[in-house]
């Protein structure tokens, strides 16, 4: 019995030995703006931009993400596609602009949802 | 698998909740009404003082004559159920969940020490079965259900973890790890898991027959 809990804590020490070491690798953000985060829990999401762009309910139009607001209306035709998220979504939500994860999350998830397509749990997005 | 994700993650977990919490009030009052029925007596003996004190004397570590009998239960007892509970409330990827659906979250623990006590869990769980195997007196009274029960608690870590590190098939560990824990959660009420509900009914009338009428104290 003993044995037994003694082979499984060593056991659990290579493995969380294993996810310390794959932490210390600076990763690549991709498109992402993610300083604003600080040091990350989750490795950064998947996300194809180029591909995005082809698919049908995006059709190269920008605005979809990179939206602009003006007194909390949605402004039409208008893209920000020259700012980051953070630059106007902090970390904390604001009234009714959601904080930035949460932006990120129900922009990412509610059209995968919308289209019955794409991405909505955790790993298939934050792939290790 | 969207579909069954999407399904597991909201109107069956709204179900296995609503069963819990319904189920749980039901047994609580089922076994009031029991022992109303049986003893009416047992009532008279009910003293808040002395069920509080009793219950909060077997919630110390080490604090009671038998847990000092056995150590290394005791401690291993102890870890399991305060993981279990700090596991569930502060999971980041729960809290995630929890701001992302209500708009409500607390603080979250670091990952690095949610992957402690879940393995810590895990281990817990070893040492129960392994005692169960052998300790004679723990073994006479086991039957195939204490081993069942046993893995459907464990059954949501096992899955928490592999989807976690994402061994094996992602969005198959993902959607398991949410039937298991709406497994147990439906288990609560019905099962021997119940001891979560009627330990602390148990602990306060025993507390309250030792305090009061015979002048003792239970631990
Ligand atoms: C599906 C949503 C989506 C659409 C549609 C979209 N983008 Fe983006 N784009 C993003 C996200 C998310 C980022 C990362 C922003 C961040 O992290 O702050 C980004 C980043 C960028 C960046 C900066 C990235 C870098 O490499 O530095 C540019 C430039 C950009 N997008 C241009 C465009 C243009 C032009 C269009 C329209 C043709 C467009 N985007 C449409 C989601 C989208
Ligand atoms: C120019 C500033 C600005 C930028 C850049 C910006 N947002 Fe927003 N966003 C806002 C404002 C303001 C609101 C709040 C609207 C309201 O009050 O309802 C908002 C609302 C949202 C919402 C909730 C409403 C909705 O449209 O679904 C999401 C999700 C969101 N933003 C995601 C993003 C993402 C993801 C990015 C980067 C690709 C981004 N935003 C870039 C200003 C911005
Ligand atoms: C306006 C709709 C829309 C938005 C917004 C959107 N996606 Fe998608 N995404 C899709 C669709 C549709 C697919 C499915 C493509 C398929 O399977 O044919 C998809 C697929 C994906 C996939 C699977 C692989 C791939 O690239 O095809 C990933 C990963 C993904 N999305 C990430 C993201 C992230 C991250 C965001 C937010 C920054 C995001 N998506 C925002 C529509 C969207
Ligand atoms: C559709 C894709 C998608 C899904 C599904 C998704 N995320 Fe994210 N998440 C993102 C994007 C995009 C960002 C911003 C860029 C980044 O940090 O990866 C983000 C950021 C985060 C962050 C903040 C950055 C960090 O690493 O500290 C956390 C935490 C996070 N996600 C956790 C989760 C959890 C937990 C789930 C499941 C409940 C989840 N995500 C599901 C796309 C996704």
């Amino acid at each position: 019995m003993r044995d037994i809990l003694y082979r499984y804590a060593i056991f659990c020490a290579i493995i969380l030995c294993m996810s310390f070491g794959s932490v210390a690798f600076a990763e690549d953000t991709g498109v992402f703006d993610v300083n604003a985060f600080g040091t990350l829990e989750r490795p950064v999401s998947q996300f194809d931009h180029d591909a995005h762009m082809e698919y049908p309910e995006i059709d190269e139009d920008c605005s979809v993400c990179h939206h602009v607001y003006e007194d909390g209306k949605l402004v039409e035709g208008e893209s920000s596609e020259d700012q980051a998220c953070s630059d106007c979504h902090t970390i904390k939500a604001q009234g009714s602009q959601p904080g930035l994860r949460t932006a990120y999350h129900d922009q990412c998830k509610g059209c995968h949802i919308d289209m019955k397509k794409g991405p909505v749990a955790c790993g298939e997005c934050h792939v290790r | 698998m969207q579909d069954i994700y999407l399904l597991v993650s909201g109107p069956l977990a709204w179900a296995a909740w609503a069963i819990f919490l319904f189920g749980s009030i039901y047994k609580i009052w089922k076994t009031l009404d029991t022992a109303k029925k049986k003893e009416q007596v047992l009532f008279s003996y009910v003293s808040l003082k002395y069920g509080l004190r009793s219950i909060i004397n077997w919630s110390i570590p080490f604090n009671t004559v038998n847990m000092r009998l056995n150590p290394a239960l005791t401690a291993i007892s102890f870890f399991f159920h305060i993981a279990f509970f700090v596991l569930l409330l502060f999971v980041s990827a729960h809290q995630v969940m929890l701001g992302e659906g209500f708009g409500i979250s607390w603080f979250t623990i670091p990952d690095t020490l949610a992957n402690i006590l879940a393995f810590g869990v895990l281990g817990a769980c070893i040492f129960f079965a392994a005692r169960r195997l052998t300790v004679p007196e723990v073994k006479y009274v086991t039957d195939w259900t204490d081993f069942a029960l046993l893995i459907l608690v464990v059954a949501p870590f096992v899955t928490g973890i592999l989807a976690y590190y994402q061994i094996g098939n992602y969005m198959l560990m993902i959607i398991l790890h949410m039937l298991f824990a709406e497994a147990v959660l439906v288990a609560i009420p019905f099962t021997r898991l119940s001891h979560m509900l009627l330990a602390p009914l148990t602990r306060a009338y025993i507390g309250s027959e030792f305090g009061m009428v015979r002048n003792v104290k239970d631990w």
